[in-house]
Protein backbone atom coordinates (compact mmCIF):
# COMPACT_ATOMS: atom_id res chain seq x y z
CA UNK A 1 0.00 0.00 0.00
CA UNK A 2 1.27 3.26 -1.42
CA UNK A 3 2.31 5.65 1.74
CA UNK A 4 0.04 9.10 0.93
CA UNK A 5 2.26 11.25 3.16
CA UNK A 6 4.80 11.14 0.42
CA UNK A 7 2.49 12.99 -1.60
CA UNK A 8 0.43 14.91 0.51
CA UNK A 9 2.05 15.57 3.61
CA UNK A 10 -0.18 18.16 6.07
CA UNK A 11 0.45 21.95 5.78
CA UNK A 12 1.18 21.45 9.69
CA UNK A 13 3.74 18.78 9.05
CA UNK A 14 5.21 21.16 6.26
CA UNK A 15 5.06 24.01 9.05
CA UNK A 16 6.82 22.03 11.44
CA UNK A 17 9.78 21.21 9.07
CA UNK A 18 10.12 24.65 8.57
CA UNK A 19 10.46 25.84 12.25
CA UNK A 20 12.32 23.16 12.66
CA UNK A 21 15.20 24.31 9.89
CA UNK A 22 14.61 27.70 11.47
CA UNK A 23 15.54 26.46 14.70
CA UNK A 24 18.70 23.93 13.68
CA UNK A 25 20.34 26.75 11.15
CA UNK A 26 21.53 30.06 12.74
CA UNK A 27 22.21 31.57 9.57
CA UNK A 28 18.63 30.81 7.51
CA UNK A 29 16.82 34.27 6.86
CA UNK A 30 13.54 32.25 5.58
CA UNK A 31 12.39 29.07 3.56
CA UNK A 32 9.70 27.72 2.02
CA UNK A 33 8.33 23.91 1.16
CA UNK A 34 6.86 22.70 -2.06
CA UNK A 35 5.31 19.77 -3.36
CA UNK A 36 6.09 17.92 -6.38
CA UNK A 37 3.84 20.07 -8.59
CA UNK A 38 5.07 23.09 -7.03
CA UNK A 39 2.52 24.10 -4.58
CA UNK A 40 3.58 25.53 -1.18
CA UNK A 41 2.68 23.75 1.19
CA UNK A 42 4.56 25.80 4.02
CA UNK A 43 6.80 28.95 4.40
CA UNK A 44 8.49 31.32 7.01
CA UNK A 45 6.74 34.42 5.56
CA UNK A 46 3.92 35.40 3.32
CA UNK A 47 3.50 31.93 1.49
CA UNK A 48 2.31 33.80 -1.75
CA UNK A 49 5.84 35.32 -2.00
CA UNK A 50 7.48 32.92 -1.12
CA UNK A 51 6.11 30.15 -3.22
CA UNK A 52 6.37 32.52 -6.57
CA UNK A 53 10.07 33.29 -5.19
CA UNK A 54 10.99 29.74 -4.96
CA UNK A 55 9.17 28.28 -8.26
CA UNK A 56 11.49 31.25 -10.14
CA UNK A 57 14.39 29.67 -8.45
CA UNK A 58 13.52 26.12 -9.52
CA UNK A 59 12.80 27.39 -12.95
CA UNK A 60 15.78 29.24 -13.11
CA UNK A 61 18.05 26.63 -11.95
CA UNK A 62 16.13 24.02 -14.23
CA UNK A 63 16.86 25.82 -17.34
CA UNK A 64 20.50 27.06 -16.26
CA UNK A 65 21.18 23.42 -16.18
CA UNK A 66 19.58 21.55 -19.16
CA UNK A 67 17.45 19.04 -16.79
CA UNK A 68 15.80 19.32 -13.11
CA UNK A 69 17.94 20.22 -10.80
CA UNK A 70 19.35 18.31 -7.35
CA UNK A 71 20.23 21.39 -5.95
CA UNK A 72 21.58 25.42 -6.44
CA UNK A 73 23.67 27.72 -4.49
CA UNK A 74 23.65 31.22 -5.46
CA UNK A 75 25.87 33.61 -3.61
CA UNK A 76 25.08 37.34 -3.98
CA UNK A 77 26.04 40.57 -1.90
CA UNK A 78 22.96 40.68 -0.38
CA UNK A 79 22.90 37.05 0.81
CA UNK A 80 22.74 33.42 -0.68
CA UNK A 81 20.18 31.60 -1.91
CA UNK A 82 19.89 27.72 -1.92
CA UNK A 83 16.73 25.41 -3.19
CA UNK A 84 17.12 21.34 -2.66
CA UNK A 85 14.77 18.91 -4.32
CA UNK A 86 14.96 15.79 -2.03
CA UNK A 87 11.91 12.83 -1.10
CA UNK A 88 9.38 14.37 -3.61
CA UNK A 89 9.40 18.08 -2.51
CA UNK A 90 11.73 20.82 -2.76
CA UNK A 91 12.82 23.39 -0.17
CA UNK A 92 13.94 27.28 -1.37
CA UNK A 93 16.06 28.98 1.53
CA UNK A 94 17.56 32.27 1.85
CA UNK A 95 20.41 32.70 4.30
CA UNK A 96 22.98 35.03 5.52
CA UNK A 97 26.02 35.68 3.30
CA UNK A 98 29.42 33.70 3.95
CA UNK A 99 27.17 30.65 5.55
CA UNK A 100 28.67 27.44 6.09
CA UNK A 101 26.61 25.95 2.70
CA UNK A 102 27.11 22.21 2.99
CA UNK A 103 25.96 22.39 6.93
CA UNK A 104 22.80 24.12 5.43
CA UNK A 105 22.38 21.57 2.44
CA UNK A 106 22.61 18.60 5.42
CA UNK A 107 20.04 19.99 7.60
CA UNK A 108 17.35 20.89 4.17
CA UNK A 109 18.12 17.39 3.20
CA UNK A 110 17.42 16.02 6.96
CA UNK A 111 14.39 18.31 6.93
CA UNK A 112 12.49 17.20 3.92
CA UNK A 113 13.63 13.32 4.44
CA UNK A 114 11.87 13.54 7.83
CA UNK A 115 8.34 15.47 6.12
CA UNK A 116 8.51 12.72 3.78
CA UNK A 117 8.44 9.97 6.17
CA UNK A 118 5.66 11.15 8.26
CA UNK A 119 5.20 13.01 11.93
CA UNK A 120 6.14 10.19 13.54
CA UNK A 121 9.43 9.00 12.73
CA UNK A 122 12.69 9.39 14.63
CA UNK A 123 14.06 12.44 13.12
CA UNK A 124 17.35 12.13 11.42
CA UNK A 125 20.12 14.16 13.16
CA UNK A 126 18.80 12.15 16.17
CA UNK A 127 19.10 8.71 14.49
CA UNK A 128 22.88 9.97 13.68
CA UNK A 129 23.38 11.23 16.96
CA UNK A 130 22.13 7.68 18.37
CA UNK A 131 24.60 5.90 16.16
CA UNK B 1 77.34 51.91 6.05
CA UNK B 2 74.65 52.04 8.10
CA UNK B 3 70.81 52.41 6.84
CA UNK B 4 69.13 56.00 6.80
CA UNK B 5 66.93 56.47 10.10
CA UNK B 6 63.67 56.65 7.89
CA UNK B 7 64.51 53.57 6.23
CA UNK B 8 62.81 51.53 8.49
CA UNK B 9 59.64 53.75 8.51
CA UNK B 10 59.12 53.72 4.92
CA UNK B 11 59.08 49.69 4.70
CA UNK B 12 56.44 49.06 7.83
CA UNK B 13 54.18 51.68 6.20
CA UNK B 14 55.02 50.07 2.62
CA UNK B 15 54.27 46.80 4.59
CA UNK B 16 51.14 47.92 5.69
CA UNK B 17 49.73 49.28 2.53
CA UNK B 18 50.58 45.28 1.01
CA UNK B 19 48.90 44.03 3.59
CA UNK B 20 45.45 46.58 2.91
CA UNK B 21 46.18 46.06 -0.84
CA UNK B 22 45.88 41.76 -0.47
CA UNK B 23 42.89 42.01 2.06
CA UNK B 24 40.71 44.30 -0.10
CA UNK B 25 41.85 41.57 -3.42
CA UNK B 26 41.01 38.89 -1.43
CA UNK B 27 37.74 40.32 0.11
CA UNK B 28 36.47 41.67 -3.93
CA UNK B 29 37.16 37.70 -4.82
CA UNK B 30 35.31 36.55 -1.74
CA UNK B 31 32.02 38.50 -2.77
CA UNK B 32 32.11 38.29 -6.09
CA UNK B 33 28.53 36.47 -6.63
CA UNK B 34 28.64 32.72 -7.66
CA UNK B 35 25.57 30.21 -8.67
CA UNK B 36 26.25 26.22 -9.27
CA UNK B 37 23.55 23.84 -10.38
CA UNK B 38 23.95 20.50 -9.25
CA UNK B 39 21.58 17.29 -11.28
CA UNK B 40 20.59 14.25 -9.71
CA UNK B 41 23.46 12.50 -11.74
CA UNK B 42 26.22 13.89 -9.99
CA UNK B 43 27.02 16.99 -12.47
CA UNK B 44 27.26 20.58 -11.48
CA UNK B 45 28.14 23.57 -13.32
CA UNK B 46 28.90 27.56 -12.38
CA UNK B 47 26.28 29.86 -14.10
CA UNK B 48 27.97 33.26 -14.65
CA UNK B 49 25.59 36.52 -15.22
CA UNK B 50 27.19 37.38 -18.58
CA UNK B 51 24.94 34.48 -19.96
CA UNK B 52 21.00 34.61 -19.91
CA UNK B 53 20.51 32.26 -17.95
CA UNK B 54 22.91 32.86 -15.12
CA UNK B 55 21.71 36.40 -15.14
CA UNK B 56 17.71 34.70 -14.21
CA UNK B 57 19.03 32.65 -11.87
CA UNK B 58 20.90 35.41 -9.75
CA UNK B 59 17.27 37.66 -10.37
CA UNK B 60 15.40 34.63 -9.09
CA UNK B 61 17.92 34.21 -6.14
CA UNK B 62 17.32 38.30 -5.33
CA UNK B 63 13.90 37.20 -5.39
CA UNK B 64 13.92 34.63 -2.90
CA UNK B 65 16.64 36.89 -0.68
CA UNK B 66 14.01 39.68 -1.34
CA UNK B 67 11.33 37.62 0.13
CA UNK B 68 12.93 36.57 3.35
CA UNK B 69 13.03 40.39 3.93
CA UNK B 70 9.34 40.77 3.78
Amino acid sequence: MPDSRKTAPSAADAEVAVARLTAMSADLRGCVILDSAGAALAASGPIDVWSEAGRGLLAAADAAAGEPVSHVHVGTEDGEAFAVRADGFALVAAAERFTLAGLLLFDIRAVLRDLARGPNAVPARTEAEAA
Amino acid sequence: MPAKPHRGLLDRVSGYADEASAYLRRRRLTRRPFARVHTPGGRSAACGPETDEGRELFLAASRVIDAARD
